[in-house]
């Protein structure tokens, strides 16, 4: 009974993942459990790697595959002065120094291993099956020996803070790594966004135990590997900042230890390119990194510019500065108010809200936003699912599978369908989202529901849905008009003279969808603001 | 509603504990992984089966096992042909289109075909599922979780993963067939038993390498009875058959063959030759880890030896008299220059250069000889886990000691013993065994470097659930003999050591256009690979024979 009791009090339970872990439950095997989902996380991002990348067999110019390998081709040939010079007709290197270490690390090993992958100018457009399985393999390397490790301390972090049992920390553990559109954007599409996530999601451990120089090394670390980083930086610096000021005291020691490690993991990072190019080199980079020559959006992304677009043209009405600035204004008032919180309250279960309110505004309204930056807002939302507040938990599972929505037409223009419906199935139906399709008219050997676990027969998992009426309203018409939206795109042409309505609708929906989150998120960043720990 | 649950639940304790067991949640999860292996990589096998998906479609019965446009001819018996015609029926138009039906050559087909074809792998597998599922809701309530971890160790098995969902073929939609038969068995449901293996082959004729078995098994107790024999003169050898019995099974069994074979009767002689092709070599492509590879590595040793100290050779010539080894050492040089052996392990023909040829009929009588050493206790006291002992045994005598053996072979020995394992402890250590040097074995089938990380992390961490599944559902010992501590240790460092022996290979490969004597070894990746799983495999072999020879209580 209170076995019972303590059981349904678990976030995921009667869910598939508890199934599956449950076995684990007992002390002996609980050391086993954490490989065993890791294992199961990498055979998956393996499965999706056997589909397609963006760009194959397309031509000449391809995708982020090849900007990714023609990276590694430069940086392992050409002289660390010419890196941010070199032919940026033809993928120039637009990512901060650490990737392009990263690159070199890797252009080096792959070298080892066949020296025609990399070899300067011949290897251009090259596209054989060992020189895919490399590239993956590296991504998954990347993956390993940051995100996942990052992920699953948070986790325990979290688990040991709240006294939940091991394998319900596990079992978020999964839910995090399961996260379909990171696995379809790293190991589908090709990108390492892993780890950028994977360094802030350190940096994020490194404040939970309160060392403040090392969080603050690397988050400076996930920004110097890929710019988006910057999304979290107001969060950061808030609560940097007032932890060293004020909470609980004026802390001179911690305030001068974060100040040097951010100056000088700086410095460190950009030092070899000043070292053999000069300042011009180091100001090339950044030139480079920060690209405000380009369009207020590309492509389509559901964010508030591209989706207001639609009805009020803004090239035309406004020059590119004015622009600039407008998206400046927007972002600002979009994260000033979370910044506040964190900085007045600098409360550590605030940091996964504060962190996605901040990286939401900048989604939604800065300057230059790719669809795939959606995953720099869903990594702390993601992280939620360590919550065991339902309300919480619906709403994380529902803008997940809003942002794999979003990535639909990326992820089609790529033939990654049937990764993407897959992985939509997969990660819904294991943090038990399904269980509302329980069909039980069929014979009781075919009955699903928990097969090892030893859940009642009679108990019926909920889908996650928030118990307010009028949010369970938004998040069913949402998936409703998601459908829709995927029946028209598979079966009905877009009319001639729109040829990207689909993808447009897409967009609207997305933004709407992503609105509605950051303003909830904004509500309970507000409303936790004086709690403790525990009422999370 | 809630409150009527936990009444329930503090009222009656063992419904709330009692897990449902079902394979639902594992098939789902199964199914949408190889749903994304679909895209990968896929073997001729692939093309094989489509091109038997074609003629079955294309051309009237009489000419399925004629047809040779494409080399892949009709090599299964004729109940998997009309499985294939039957699949054939559901090919949509625009798979068709795609040049899934057409009789040529080499195929000529894209992904839609591929779809297809993976689509029905994943479908006709159902059937196992629902025959495990079947024999998990049968067994009684104390054996229920372990049944159900063979059960979902078997449905999750690496094994099939590689072979049917990469490597392409139907190997769990046949093996549901035998599992049926053994579960007929297991429910005393003889008449059953041998309708499912009669069945089974029929459609793929391997599983006459288990038929000793099957036959001894249920002849002893279906037809014989010797519960009120008592022997005056040989006339009441008579009354120990059960006539009856007898006549139904055989009647049965032979019902399914007419069914078969009758339709081509005619063309009989064909069909054999087309069934069982004589002619090719003691190996497969690569050496499956079996006997003759630790014969020929023990050849290629000797070879070396007596090359370089050539006075072993005269040693031995003293003892071994000269047909059986070459008389001199030259002829031991001409025939190396003959075969060309020592870097080539590819070859359809294995030539040994100082131990004698093995023929065909020699490896026929050994597997012969081992199963019916499997198959006496069970014609002395047949209990149903003698039998499977018995028909895990034959399966290890015709890998082991086969001609021509598949690698995928190991599937005959992997799934009966997965139904042995849980009622004693001490087969765990050979289980564990063969296990992983059986799915270790079966890597080289997916050569290409995409599915390297995926077999391997997909075999270890299904070896890591069952290892520790398995031990925890199997008894203890029953006898009070000692478990030979060392043994199992030992064996636990071989398991360990084949995660190195894979990675190592892999590298090796990688390296080869670095070194150019890797290069002149081209095939050492593939021999290291034979050698070291056939090792696993045959102590395994000893391990289990001895337990089954002379362990008693074990088998009651």
């Amino acid at each position: 009974m209170a076995a019972a009791d303590k059981f349904s009090k678990e976030s995921f339970f009667a869910s598939p993942l508890y199934d599956f872990l449950s076995p684990f439950r007992p002390v002996g095997n609980q050391y086993y459990a954490e490989y065993v989902i890791v294992i199961f996380a990498l055979v998956i991002r393996c499965a999706v790697g056997l589909g397609s990348y963006s760009g194959e067999n397309t031509g000449p110019i391809q995708g982020d595959f090849e900007a990714q390998r023609h990276w590694m081709e430069i940086t392992t040939s050409i002289p660390i002065s010419q890196w941010y010079w070199f032919d940026l007709k033809y993928w120039g290197l637009d990512y901060p120094p650490l990737t392009a270490y990263h690159s070199y690390v890797l252009g080096k090993l792959g070298a080892l291993l066949n020296p025609d992958w990399f070899a300067l100018g011949s290897s251009r457009a090259l596209e054989t099956a060992d020189l895919k399985s490399y590239m993956r393999f590296t991504v998954i390397l990347s993956e390993v020996a940051l995100y996942i490790p990052g992920v699953i301390y948070f986790t325990k972090w979290f688990g040991i803070k709240r006294r939940q049992s091991p394998i319900g920390t596990y079992i978020a553990a999964a839910a995090i790594l399961f996260q379909p559109s990171l696995i379809l954007i790293d190991h589908g599409h090709f990108q390492y966004n892993s780890v950028m996530l994977g360094l802030t999601v350190y940096a994020i451990n490194n404040l939970l135990d309160g060392f403040y120089g090392p969080a603050a090394i690397c988050f400076v670390l996930s920004i110097c590997f890929k710019q988006m980083a910057l999304y979290y930086s107001p969060i950061f610096f808030a609560y940097l900042l007032s932890k060293s000021l004020f909470s609980p005291s004026f802390n001179i020691p911690r305030f001068i230890s974060v100040a040097l490690s951010t100056i000088l993991s700086f410095c460190v990072v950009f030092s070899p390119l000043y070292v053999f190019g000069g300042v011009k080199n180091v100001l090339q980079s950044i030139h480079r990194i920060f690209p405000f020559a380009r369009g207020i959006f590309e492509d389509k992304v559901a964010n508030f510019w591209c989706v207001s677009n639609v009805l009020f043209k803004y090239s035309q009405n406004y020059t590119q500065q004015e622009l600039q600035k407008l998206s400046m204004y927007a972002t600002a008032a979009g994260f000033l108010p979370a910044f506040a919180i964190v900085f007045l309250y600098p409360k550590r279960h605030l940091i996964p809200f504060g962190l996605a309110a901040c990286s939401m505004a900048f989604f939604l309204f800065s300057f230059q936003v790719h669809e795939k930056s959606i995953l720099v807002p869903l990594l702390p939302i993601t992280l939620l699912y360590c919550s065991t507040d339902w309300n919480v938990l619906s709403m994380v599972s529902w803008i997940n599978n809003v942002a794999l929505f979003t990535l639909w037409p990326l992820l089609k223009k790529d033939n990654l369908a049937l990764q993407y419906v897959v992985m939509m199935i997969l990660s819904n139906w294991l943090i038990g989202n399904f269980s509302f399709c329980t069909p039980r008219f069929l014979p009781r050997f075919l009955t699903p529901g928990p097969s090892v676990s030893d859940v009642s027969e009679s108990y019926r998992r909920r889908s996650f849905l928030p118990n307010n009426l009028l949010w369970k309203l938004i998040i069913v018409t949402s998936y409703v008009a998601m459908g829709i939206i995927h029946v028209l795109d598979f079966f009905v042409q877009p009319p001639k003279n729109l040829p990207d309505m689909w993808v447009l609708l897409n967009c609207g929906l997305g933004f709407s969808c992503f609105a509605l989150f950051w303003l909830w998120n904004y509500y309970k960043l507000f409303t936790m603001r004086n709690t403790t720990f525990s009422a999370f | 509603m809630v409150k009527t649950t936990k009444k329930l639940s503090t009222s009656d304790p063992a419904i709330q504990n009692k897990p449902k067991l079902s394979l639902w949640n594992f098939w789902v999860s199964a199914t949408l992984l190889k749903l994304l292996l679909i895209p990968g990589y896929y073997s001729t096998d692939f093309d094989v089966h489509r091109n038997w998906l074609a003629l079955t479609n294309k051309l009237p019965i009489k000419q399925w096992y004629f047809e040779d446009t494409s080399p892949w001819t009709l090599d299964y018996p004729p109940f998997f042909a009309h499985f294939e015609w039957f699949l054939s029926q559901f090919v949509p138009r625009w798979v068709q289109q795609d040049g899934c039906l057409d009789i040529v050559e080499t195929g000529n087909f894209g992904l839609p075909t591929v779809m297809f074809q993976r689509i029905t792998v994943i479908v006709s597998e159902l059937l196992l599922f629902v025959a495990l599922q079947i024999y998990i809701n049968k067994s009684s309530l104390s054996e229920r979780s372990a049944n159900f971890v063979v059960a979902s160790s078997i449905v999750l098995s690496p094994g099939f993963l590689i072979i049917d969902h990469i490597h392409f073929q139907y190997n769990g939609f046949l093996f549901s067939i035998l599992i049926a038969a053994i579960l007929a068995a297991k429910h005393q449901r003889y008449l059953l038993c041998g309708f499912f293996f009669a069945t089974a082959l029929c459609f793929k004729h391997i599983f006459l390498y288990l038929a000793p078995s099957f036959f001894a098994f249920l002849l002893r107790v279906y037809v014989l009875d010797f519960s009120n024999f008592k022997f005056k003169s040989y006339y009441d050898l008579i009354s120990i058959v059960q006539w009856k019995n007898l006549f139904k099974l055989a009647g049965v069994v032979l019902a399914v063959f007419g069914v078969c074979f009758a339709p081509l009767i005619s063309q009989w002689s064909q069909l054999l030759t087309r069934l069982f092709p004589f002619s090719r070599g003691l190996t497969h492509a690569y050496w499956a880890p079996n006997f003759w590879a630790l014969y020929s590595l023990l050849d290629k040793v000797l070879t070396l030896i007596i090359l370089k100290v050539p006075y072993i050779h005269k040693c031995l010539t003293q003892i071994i008299a000269p047909p059986l080894i070459p008389a001199t050492i030259q002829e031991i040089k001409w025939k190396l220059q003959q075969y060309n052996v020592g870097t080539k392990g590819l070859v359809q023909d294995v030539y040994f250069v100082i131990l004698p040829q093995i023929q065909p009929k020699l490896t026929f009588l050994l597997t012969l000889f081992y199963q019916v050493l499997a198959i006496i206790p069970v014609l002395f006291s047949p209990s149903f886990k003698r039998f499977i002992g018995s028909l895990t045994l034959c399966g290890f005598a015709s890998f082991l000691f086969g001609w021509h053996v598949h690698e995928k072979a190991i599937m005959l020995v992997i799934i009966p013993f997965s139904f042995l394992v849980t009622s004693d402890r001490r087969l765990l250590t050979p289980f564990r065994l063969v296990v992983s040097a059986g799915y270790v074995s079966l890597f080289p089938l997916l050569h290409e470097s995409s599915d390297f990380l995926l077999k391997l992390l997909y075999t270890l961490v299904w070896s890591i659930i069952y290892f520790l599944a398995l031990r925890q559902v199997t008894k203890m010992s029953s006898s009070v003999q000692r478990r030979v501590f060392f043994f199992d240790r030992f064996a636990l460092f071989y398991i360990i050591m084949l995660v190195p022996m894979v990675i190592a290979v892999q590298l090796l490969d990688g390296l080869k256009w670095r070194y150019s004597i890797l290069q002149k070894f081209e095939f050492a990746g593939l021999m290291i690979y034979s050698i070291y799983c056939s090792i696993g495999i045959l102590s395994s072999w000893v391990g289990l024979s001895w337990l089954y020879n002379f362990d008693e209580p074990l088998w009651m």
